[in-house]
């Protein structure tokens, strides 16, 4: 018997103490700290740069190529690998073929290309997230005096910033952006693999394409393993069914010791012809 | 630990010191146990593994009920802690309850496509507790993804599901507010799969990335400031395992998800294929009840409930729960409002 394990991946202080750290940014941002009433319309500004701020950096892990990340909290987002992550092999260039490098440094270029278009959706968000926010509140809202009128504004605030990206994240070109940012990443990990392949090539180690053709012809000829057997366990299967089957049928006491009152037994009556 | 920030005014000060005292214990919650039912290894294949659960009563049911997770997450989130497990439900209810735990793939694992999960895993499972019962039609349970899975292999093999259950299940992925299609609708799926198995990590990180204040901001905040003690914070750590313990994702099952369901919704425009043989949702004629969230941000209730659009069986029930996607295994509502709906609704079917 087994009890369920855990994974090793999880970190969770760093993340709960980002997010604390975070929401006392804000309420500092809104003048908790201070105890003094802000001028509300001057906060959309600051607010919308510390959102915008949080949605970049939100943004830059990414663990699928940047395996020192991985786990990192506080990380989100879909192929927006920082293209730092895809520097040219530590063996170095000499031993890469001519055609590959430029090919790299156009996805490399075009992945810079992307970003900066994130980065624009990022600040909308952020701007539209900020004057939502600070036009619900209305400028005569007063400072918050205790926990929970602070907390009451942080609802607000994640409400309002939730609004503004889901408005922006639900849009085609958002969608499309997303997409394009994870097929030129994978992109630049497939070009990276194919140089590294030259590399092993050249020092006679096996390379993941030839792995795959050897795990393809395995596979076939586990199908054919698996077609030849398949009449012989059919057959198999039956038996042990009926077999079961019968095992699980009550079965009748052996006729030696069924109690057989002879003297009690009645018939059914003959149908009369 | 340290809570950052100084305190100046009054408000700002308390929630400094309550802040700081939940970090605390969440700190101290670090090592808490998930899953609690005893279960045992009965069958596998490949890093697929077939488990039993040990009863927790006399059996009530003779059929066993077999409940297929995800591929995307771990399957001990429906059997967490006692007072949050649905398997623990339905054992105390006296049904004989299996579960398929998927693994962790491996490269060696990356080629590992739909068919091979539908029909030689799946299947496998199927077949070996059939075997054991003289070829006895068994109870199928299928979460999210895996009610996927358990549909089509419900469609492929009528005959070897007697009442079928899908739970968060998505079938119309092209309803307007599903976010995550959206994302998706333009990936290229070959060069995805070229790039090989995909680690647990990025898939939360695209889920995340859905909710992004509320799912990595707001929820936090509010467990540290809500003065909670340390049973609530344990709780709350078992749940924050279980989301960020996400097995990776082999490469060719992964792709093909996103291509035929995602991108190309076939299921839902039947035109599905697993193995050159047809999928249809026409083909379950198994009494279906189908069990979805109001509030899934993952798999929106627009995709789960257009099920009773498609499907062949005159026997479907409907049924919308008010909470979310993860709420539906570990909230206390539905702790309570899920089994009470299984738990009958196979009672009232032999």
């Amino acid at each position: 018997m087994q009890t369920t394990g855990t994974g090793t991946s999880f970190r969770p202080e760093e993340a709960y103490a980002a997010a604390a750290e975070r929401f006392f940014d804000l309420m500092k941002t809104f003048g908790v700290s201070a105890g003094t009433t802000p001028d509300w319309k001057a906060l959309t500004a600051p607010l919308a740069a510390q959102f915008e701020r949080w949605l970049q950096m939100s943004q830059s892990a990414a663990p699928w190529f940047h395996p020192a990340a991985q786990g990192a909290p506080g990380g989100f987002g879909l192929g927006a690998a920082p293209a730092a992550a895809f520097g040219p092999l530590p063996l170095g260039p000499a031993a890469l073929q001519g055609g590959q490098v430029p090919r790299t440094f156009e996805l490399l270029g075009r992945l810079a290309q992307l970003q900066a278009q994130l980065a624009k959706h990022w600040s909308e968000i952020a701007g539209t997230a900020a004057q939502r926010f600070i036009g619900r509140l209305g400028t005569a809202a007063a400072v918050p005096t205790t926990p929970q009128q602070a907390l009451k504004l942080y609802e607000l605030w994640v409400k309002c910033a939730e609004e503004a990206y889901a408005a922006t994240v639900h849009r085609e070109d958002f969608s499309r952006l997303q997409a394009e940012l994870t097929n030129t990443s994978a992109a630049l990990l497939d070009e990276q693999r194919q140089q590294a392949e030259t590399l092993v090539r050249g020092f006679g180690l096996p390379t993941r394409s030839e792995v795959d053709a050897l795990h393809r012809q395995v596979k076939e000829l586990r199908q054919q393993l698996a077609e030849l057997q398949a009449p012989r366990a059919a057959r198999a299967d039956t038996t042990e069914a009926s077999t079961q089957a019968e095992r699980n049928t009550p079965r009748k006491p052996p006729r030696a010791a069924r109690k057989r009152p002879a003297a009690k037994r009645t018939r059914a009556p003959r149908p009369r012809r | 630990m340290k809570a950052p920030g100084t305190a100046d005014g009054a408000a700002f000060a308390e929630l400094t010191l309550q802040v700081s005292e939940a970090l605390a214990r969440l700190g101290a919650a670090r090592e808490v146990q998930v899953g609690c039912s005893l279960k045992e290894a009965v069958w596998s294949c490949g890093k697929t593994t077939l488990y039993r659960y040990a009863p927790l009563v006399a059996r009530s049911r003779s059929r066993p009920l077999l409940i297929c997770f995800a591929l995307v997450n771990r399957p001990y989130v429906l059997d967490l802690q006692p007072e949050r497990s649905l398997v623990r439900r339905l054992l105390e209810a006296g049904l004989d309850v299996y579960l398929i735990d998927w693994g962790d793939p491996d490269d060696a694992d990356r080629h590992i496509g739909l068919e091979e999960y539908i029909e030689a895993h799946l299947g496998g499972c199927i077949r070996h507790l059939r075997a054991q019962r003289g070829g006895e039609r068994l109870d199928l349970l299928g979460v999210c993804q895996g009610g996927v899975l358990s549909l089509c292999y419900a469609a492929l093999h009528p005959d070897a599901v007697a009442n079928l259950i899908t739970l968060t299940t998505p079938v119309d992925f092209h309803t307007p507010d599903n976010l995550l299609a959206k994302w998706v609708r333009g990936l290229d799926t070959a060069l995805l799969e070229r790039c090989g198995n995909v680690p647990g990590e990025l898939l939360n990180g695209l889920f995340l990335a859905l909710m992004p204040l509320r799912l990595t901001q707001q929820k936090y905040v509010r467990l540290l400031t809500s003065r909670p003690d340390q049973r609530t914070v344990e709780d709350f750590v078992r749940m924050e395992k279980w989301i960020f313990d996400s097995p990776p994702q082999n490469a060719a099952a992964l792709a093909q998800f996103v291509r035929w369901f995602y991108q190309e919704n076939r299921l839902a425009r039947d035109t599905l294929a697993i193995g050159n043989r047809r999928v249809s949702l026409q083909e379950i004629r198994a009494p279906l009840l189908n069990l979805y969230a109001l509030e899934d941000h993952i798999v929106p209730a627009s995709a789960s409930k257009a099920l009773g659009d498609y499907i062949g069986s005159r026997d479907y029930t409907g049924c919308a729960i008010a909470t979310g996607h993860i709420g539906m295994y570990v909230s206390r509502s539905a702790g309570a409002e899920v089994p009470g709906r299984i738990i009958p609704w196979l009672a009232q079917r032999s």
